[in-house]
């Protein structure tokens, strides 16, 4: 059961090693198409196996427009999860989830009713298109006359081997192969889970101005999780990645690098020593650091927080809120990203949108609701978990650009601090602005050097303080590749990030040693 | 459709089902067919914000297909569509690598359910309006609006919710079971303006099986207002080894740290912190806490567990010694073990004598814990470290509030100083924490 509360948090987290939820290739999750039926179906490529047509889009969205909404929009969504699981030496286990329905929101100002269903009969789709026309409560206002099919979108994720294709036989030595390298590695390694997934599915999206737009998104994540022994004591850790991409991904250096950092991140735990606690300087690491910024200024910059007047940035673009040379995009457009989208899910164009430039706070991140709003062009950042959500604004790929400094001059700035190597979740309260990231790996800086390593110690800062105290940043930007999915209003979504080395002067470490 | 009983439509998707299933070739399956009906309303600042109506649905299964496993669900229903999904997905089961773990469980373990009627259908949610729905979100602001020191307050959103989900469980040896439950729920979330600039926000809802027993919606409000307001001005407290009382609504943030570690795939896994310690002291004596799945109208009662074992009240810890784990058919297999239960249901937990007040006017010097932010915890060695919020408390008073600290330790030295428990068990969460007070505990600020 869900809590509401806790369904208000705002967090991330990277894929966990859960073996529960997705499908194969194997699997023919979109079953039988259907004989087209009468009706338009130009341009409308993908979902026409499902019966969706023009006229079925304008009947929707004419009723959705009935009580006087100012827009209205349908979201379809048909997406094929699968996973494969190795526990105890075998590739045992599988899921697989087949997701199909549509959602159907009117909008009238910043008030939104929102339907959904998985029966995608005319009758159940323009039941959920009046509850949603419900929201408004005036006359009838006409839905689209005439659709125009959005041109080509960009090519952000392009696959040479799709899910659709690939079988098990194809994926599963590659997680026996993974598993034999692992244990051969270190004898330390005594226990190996290996979770893989991967989905395909096309979204939908027609609106009341008469766009539609397609999407087909791929999407891969691979998890290794290693537990081991020494002494007596045992240790768990792992190494993630996942990215919009096809079978090609799992290419040779990537397997390796997989196995080399889940053991290594495992067996160095050993090795630690307590973290020290209070206030002390702290150098973040080129990479999954980013969660630093997707928590300090990423949700605070969503503008639904704002044109809410509660988040702490909300007075303050155009003002300086960082170093002249802290610039931070939230960017939609990296190749192949697990947060990299072609478009929104409201159907809008999705570009780099610009949160500090040159120190000064610029742009919020709008879904069309906040756009309209403020009156600007919507960003691109309407997202959804699926079609059971309406849009709201979120974070795709989010990361800092390089800066004038030098790693190895960072960490020799320290004399007695922390270094943050990777991170496991964290989590921010948009108004008082006071943030957490957990710390799974990472080392103590004695005299401007990494001395002994350090673990699970958790992080805390407040976002506008913390980023003015981030004096020094690398010319080493690294988009992480971990899978890290994005919480938000009980909806998840997946994003990246990602950040120079950084160091941020003073932030508490909450340790257990002295600091 | 609108004279088809949904119940009996579900019952219907089920077993057929598990007839594809089987005459695909599985020669056992577990398959779960569910409808879930929500209501939503959100009200923010003095008008409606978003509503959100649906009927959900879908199919859950468990393939035992020579000698492997796989697990798999579908929202597309169509009669045609279900055949070819099992089907293909039966025939993606053959290969997998085998697993003689897997099995449906014992059906001895299926026997005996309890007689007791949960009480977990509010029969009166049918005559919800959406005039209703909507006072009591507005209500709820109201109750926020009307707070000493509301002056300061930015922007209120509330919500009330109501859902009911019917579940349908058959299994290829004969099991089926029928879940049905009602839930209410009133929330209310509140911005404060801070002086120094800061927007701090706080909320609370309540949560219900039946609509009476949801405390009026105004009552929500004002406690959310109330914690926004107390934040006013919070600051970070100095790093200290001290004693830490931790609300009853935040402590289950806090045993859900616990209860990870006491699951079978993790002590299988050798992932768990708490592996070999049954019968052994992990805390204070004050630490005795029994699973309840039996509570009428609790928040995760059931009279069969997800795999349909019959469900029963066990103790975990009795006078800070470990009981028992929750073990499921395959872990208990591989472990050796009679299952238990998959995983926690209601928590019961041995009550002080004291409310809140009580225990903060015994302690003296304290930091009191109303919020956790973040963090972690490692259950292999149970080491965690949590961001929290709360107060200062100072001669047994709440003092200043502080902010953006943390705690660390470990579970295992954690709970053995667990100094007392409060009487005042938190009804909206099934872990149902009372206030529970640490001794030294490691708090990093300044």
């Amino acid at each position: 059961m869900k809590k509401r509360g806790m369904g208000r948090r705002r967090f991330i987290q990277l894929s966990g090693a859960g073996l529960v939820a997705a499908g194969a290739a194997d699997l023919i999750g979109c079953a039988t198409a259907k004989p087209k039926p009468d009706g338009a179906t130009s341009g409308i490529r993908y979902f026409d196996r499902f019966g969706v047509t023009e006229t079925l889009l304008a009947q929707v969205l004419g009723e959705a427009m009935s009580r006087g909404a100012d827009s209205a929009d349908v979201f379809f969504q048909h997406r094929v999860q699968s996973s494969l699981g190795l526990q105890d030496g075998a590739v045992n286990r599988s899921t697989a989830q087949v997701s199909l329905g549509v959602g159907v929101r009117a909008v009238k100002g910043d008030q939104q009713g929102y339907g959904f269903t998985e029966d995608l009969s005319l009758p159940a789709i323009l039941e959920c298109a009046r509850t949603a026309a419900a929201i408004a409560d005036g006359p009838a206002r006409p839905g689209p006359q005439r659709f125009h099919v959005a041109g080509s979108l960009p090519d952000r994720y392009p696959v040479k081997i799709g899910w659709q294709e690939v079988r098990a036989e194809q994926t599963m030595p590659i997680l026996s192969g993974l598993e034999a390298r692992a244990l051969a590695s270190d004898t330390r390694v005594r226990k190996v889970n290996i979770s893989f997934g991967d989905e395909y599915g096309a979204v939908l999206v027609a609106d009341s101005s008469g766009r539609i737009v397609e999407d087909l998104q791929p999407m891969t994540r691979l998890y290794l999780q290693c537990t081991a022994e020494q002494d007596g004591r045992r240790e768990t850790g792992g190494y993630n990645v996942a990215a919009r991409s096809g079978l090609e991904y799992y290419d040779a250096e990537r397997l390796g690098r997989i196995v080399r950092e889940a053991v290594a991140r495992t067996t160095i735990l050993f090795d630690a020593v307590p973290a020290p606690a209070g206030e002390m300087p702290v150098v973040l690491a080129a990479g999954s650091s980013g969660i630093l910024l997707h928590e300090a200024i990423g949700h605070g910059m969503e503008a639904d927080f704002n044109r809410k007047n509660v988040s702490i940035f909300s007075d303050k673009i155009g003002k300086p809120v960082a170093h002249p040379f802290v610039n931070i995009v939230d960017d939609a457009t990296l190749s192949n990203a697990r947060g990299a989208i072609n478009v929104d899910d409201e159907g809008n164009p999705a570009g780099v949108t610009h949160l500090v430039e040159n120190g000064i706070l610029s742009t919020y991140l709008h879904d069309s609701v906040s756009a309209r709003h403020y009156g600007v062009k919507p960003t691109g950042n309407g997202r959804r978990e699926s079609y059971q959500f309406a849009p709201i604004p979120r974070m795709r790929a989010t990361y800092m650009l390089p800066g004038p400094h030098s790693k190895e001059e960072i960490v020799a700035s320290v004399k007695r601090g922390v270094f943050c190597s990777n991170f496991t979740n964290g989590q921010v309260n948009i108004g008082a602005g006071d943030f957490t990231f957990y710390v799974k790996n990472g080392w103590l800086i004695e005299d401007g050097k990494l001395t002994r390593p350090v673990k699970d110690v958790n992080v805390i800062g407040n976002g506008p303080k913390v980023l003015e105290k981030i004096d020094m940043v690398a010319n080493d930007l690294v988009i992480d590749e971990g899978g890290w999915t994005c919480g938000k209003d009980g909806q998840g979504v997946p994003v990246s990030q990602g950040i120079p080395t950084v160091r941020v002067s003073s932030i508490t470490v909450g340790g257990q040693g002295k600091a | 459709m609108a004279n088809v009983d949904p119940g009996k439509q579900m019952q219907d998707v089920a077993r057929s089902a598990a007839e594809v299933a089987s005459r695909a070739g599985a020669q056992q399956a577990a398959v779960q067919a569910g409808r879930v009906r929500t209501v939503q309303v959100e009200w923010r600042d003095g008008r409606l914000d978003r509503m959100k109506e649906a009927t959900t649905r879908g199919l859950q299964i468990e393939l035992f297909v020579d000698g492997r496993y796989s697990q798999v669900g579908t929202s597309d229903l169509r009669p045609d569509a279900v055949r070819a999904f099992v089907e293909s997905a039966v025939a993606m089961a053959r290969k997998l690598q085998p697993d003689p773990f897997r099995s449906l469980p014992d059906p001895k373990l299926y026997q005996g359910q309890a007689t007791v009627d949960l009480d977990l259908v509010d029969p009166t949610q049918g005559a919800l309006t959406a005039a209703g729905r909507r006072e009591r979100a507005q209500a709820a602001e109201a109750g926020a609006r009307g707070v000493k020191g509301g002056g300061a307050i930015l922007s209120v959103s509330t919500g009330f919710s109501d859902v009911l989900s019917e579940v349908f469980r058959v299994h290829t040896d004969g099991f089926e079971g029928t879940r049905r439950g009602t839930t209410f729920t009133v929330s209310a979330e509140v911005s404060v303006k801070d002086p120094d600039g800061r927007r701090p926000e706080d909320w609370d809802f309540a949560f219900a099986r039946h609509l009476s027993t949801v405390p009026p919606a105004d009552v929500v409000g004002r406690v959310a207002a109330e914690r926004a307001v107390a934040r006013i001005g919070s600051r970070k407290g100095e790093s200290a080894a001290m004693t830490l009382i931790v609300d009853a609504r935040a402590a289950s943030r806090l045993v859900s740290t616990l209860v990870g570690p006491l699951s079978g795939m993790a002590l299988q896994q050798k992932q768990s912190c708490l592996e070999g310690r049954a019968g052994q002291a992990v805390g204070s004596v004050l630490l005795d806490v029994a699973d309840d799945p039996l509570v009428p109208r609790g928040l995760d009662s059931r009279l069969f567990d997800s795999e349909g074992l019959a469900a029963r009240r066990f103790p975990i810890f009795e006078k800070g010694v470990l009981r028992n784990y929750y073990v499921d058919t395959y872990y208990g297999r591989k472990l050796k073990q009679d299952p238990t239960t998959r995983g926690a249901s209601n928590l019961a937990w041995t009550l002080g004598s004291k409310g809140r007040d009580g225990l903060l006017a015994d302690a003296k010097e304290a930091v009191f814990v109303t919020g956790f932010l973040g963090g972690n915890s490692n259950g292999t060695t149970g080491d965690f470290s949590l961001g929290i919020q709360g107060y200062r408390i100072r001669g047994g008073q709440v003092a200043e509030p502080v902010g953006e600290m943390n705690v660390s330790g470990n579970l295992l030295t954690l709970w053995k100083g667990l100094a007392a428990v409060g009487n005042d068990p938190y009804p909206y969460s099934k872990l149902r924490t009372p206030t529970l007070v640490f001794e030294g505990v490691q708090v990093a600020g300044v």
